[in-house]
């Protein structure tokens, strides 16, 4: 087994070493650009080609995606043959009003204020590696940890939405169904998700 | 290791790890089980190993095996309202989704809440049951790397969570039964979380190179 030497080195990078982002084995790249781990078979790269760029692109699509979701209809009520349809914003003050305040506040939270969290959390962190900002390494890499975890959950809303649909469904007299925002909803929470799986945390540590 | 080292500093591959958090190069120490190895710059979770891994990941996984049809097919609940009553399972959830024209949305649906659970559940059950019987196989990093990025994709506690705010939500205008698959559902995301939980990723590739040889 030949030695390798870290001598000065603090990160891996320095080293010449790349970390595998599927099994996490330490390859020496020995200048190579990529190379493919001997373990897993995944290909491995001193950090995420294209990182930065991708995620952006996904942000801002998150972005855009996340105005027709908020001001679309999500959901359509029938009773009696009369259609209401509601968004987002009104199903939740729907239960502030009706007092059922701990419902409310998980679907606001879920659908609303963590797309928010996630958006504007991971734009401040492109952000703050484009413009070199290297204080608070630290912070920015949980927030990024807690964007990453939170990711799925705002897919409640959108769960709650398909489950209605079955179990409310009295024909002509009640029926459940979903509206135009829910693709639209569904598209931010893809993105958002893919934004977070394309960014690299160790590109704030780089800069 | 991040300290300034005396020049020159050769170490075996073996003898450190890396951060995938923020890069550091750090010195390789095995944790007891129960113990966490975490990144002193930026804090993330190295190593987190568990007692029994593969046998309790394989004894959890396929449990859940066992419960999926009957969570998935089964009906959930039933309501009762103005002398009708009108049950549905997690099936057809994704179908009527589907039929309502909201093609994507279902496909999400069904990746998330049927789809994806699934094949978690097999490829852990097969990659612990190889590790266990000692058996290589050259699909095996394969089908751990799959798990790996699909272990996020898979969103069973979250329909969970959503099918309690269903509950509260028509509770006062329907009286809810809970049918067999309601409990069957419950039993299979304990079995899916607990397995995931278990599953100690360091331990299993390490095995899976050791089985390979």
């Amino acid at each position: 087994m030949s030695q390798i030497d870290i001598s000065n080195c603090e990160t891996a990078r320095e080293a010449d070493l790349g970390l595998c982002h599927d099994c996490h084995k330490l390859m020496p790249m020995e200048g190579r650009h990529e190379v493919d781990c001997p373990r897993c078979g995944a290909r491995i790269h001193l950090r995420k080609p294209g990182s930065i760029s991708r995620t952006w692109a996904l942000v801002l699509t998150a972005l855009i995606l996340s105005f027709p979701a908020n001001f679309l209809p999500i959901m359509e009520v029938n009773f009696l043959g009369t259609p209401d349809a509601s968004t987002i914003m009104d199903g939740i003050i729907y239960f502030f009003k009706e007092g059922s305040y701990g419902i409310g506040a998980i679907i606001l939270t879920a659908s609303i204020l963590v797309p928010c969290f996630k958006i504007i959390g991971l734009i401040l962190i492109l952000l703050s590696i484009q413009f070199h900002w290297k204080s608070w390494l630290r912070h920015k890499t949980i927030l990024f940890r807690i964007i990453e975890f939170i990711g799925r959950w705002s897919m409640l809303d959108i769960f709650v939405i398909a489950l209605l649909q079955v179990l409310v469904n009295f024909g002509y007299i009640t029926s459940i169904s979903a509206a135009p925002a829910s693709t639209y909803f569904t598209g931010v929470v893809l993105s958002t998700m893919f934004a977070a799986i394309t960014f690299d945390s160790r590109l704030l540590w780089d800069a | 290791m991040h300290d300034s080292h005396p020049t020159p500093c050769l170490v075996d591959l073996e003898q450190i790890i890396a951060c995938p958090g923020c890069d550091l190069l750090l010195e390789n120490i095995e944790p007891a089980p129960g113990e966490k190895l975490c990144c002193p710059r930026c804090g993330e979770i190295l190593k987190n190993p568990k007692k029994d891994s593969i046998d309790r990941t394989l004894a959890l996984s396929l449990t859940g095996l066992l419960l999926f049809p009957f969570a998935v097919f089964e009906p959930i609940l039933t309501l009762n309202a103005m002398g009708m009553h009108n049950s549905g399972n997690i099936f057809q959830c994704v179908i009527s989704t589907w039929k309502s024209g909201y093609m994507f949305v279902a496909l999400m649906v069904a990746l998330s809440s049927v789809i994806f659970p699934l094949v978690k559940l097999l490829l852990l059950t097969g990659v612990s049951l190889h590790l266990k019987l000692g058996r290589g196989s050259r699909h095996l990093p394969l089908m751990m790397r799959l798990y790996i990025h699909l272990d996020e994709w898979g969103m069973l506690e979250v329909y969970m969570i959503g099918l309690l705010v269903t509950i509260i939500k028509i509770g006062h205008m329907a009286k809810i039964h809970y049918d067999v698959g309601f409990f069957c559902f419950v039993g299979l995301l304990i079995m899916a979380l607990g397995s995931s939980i278990m599953m100690d990723e360091e331990e299993f590739w390490e095995r899976i190179e050791d089985v390979a040889d």
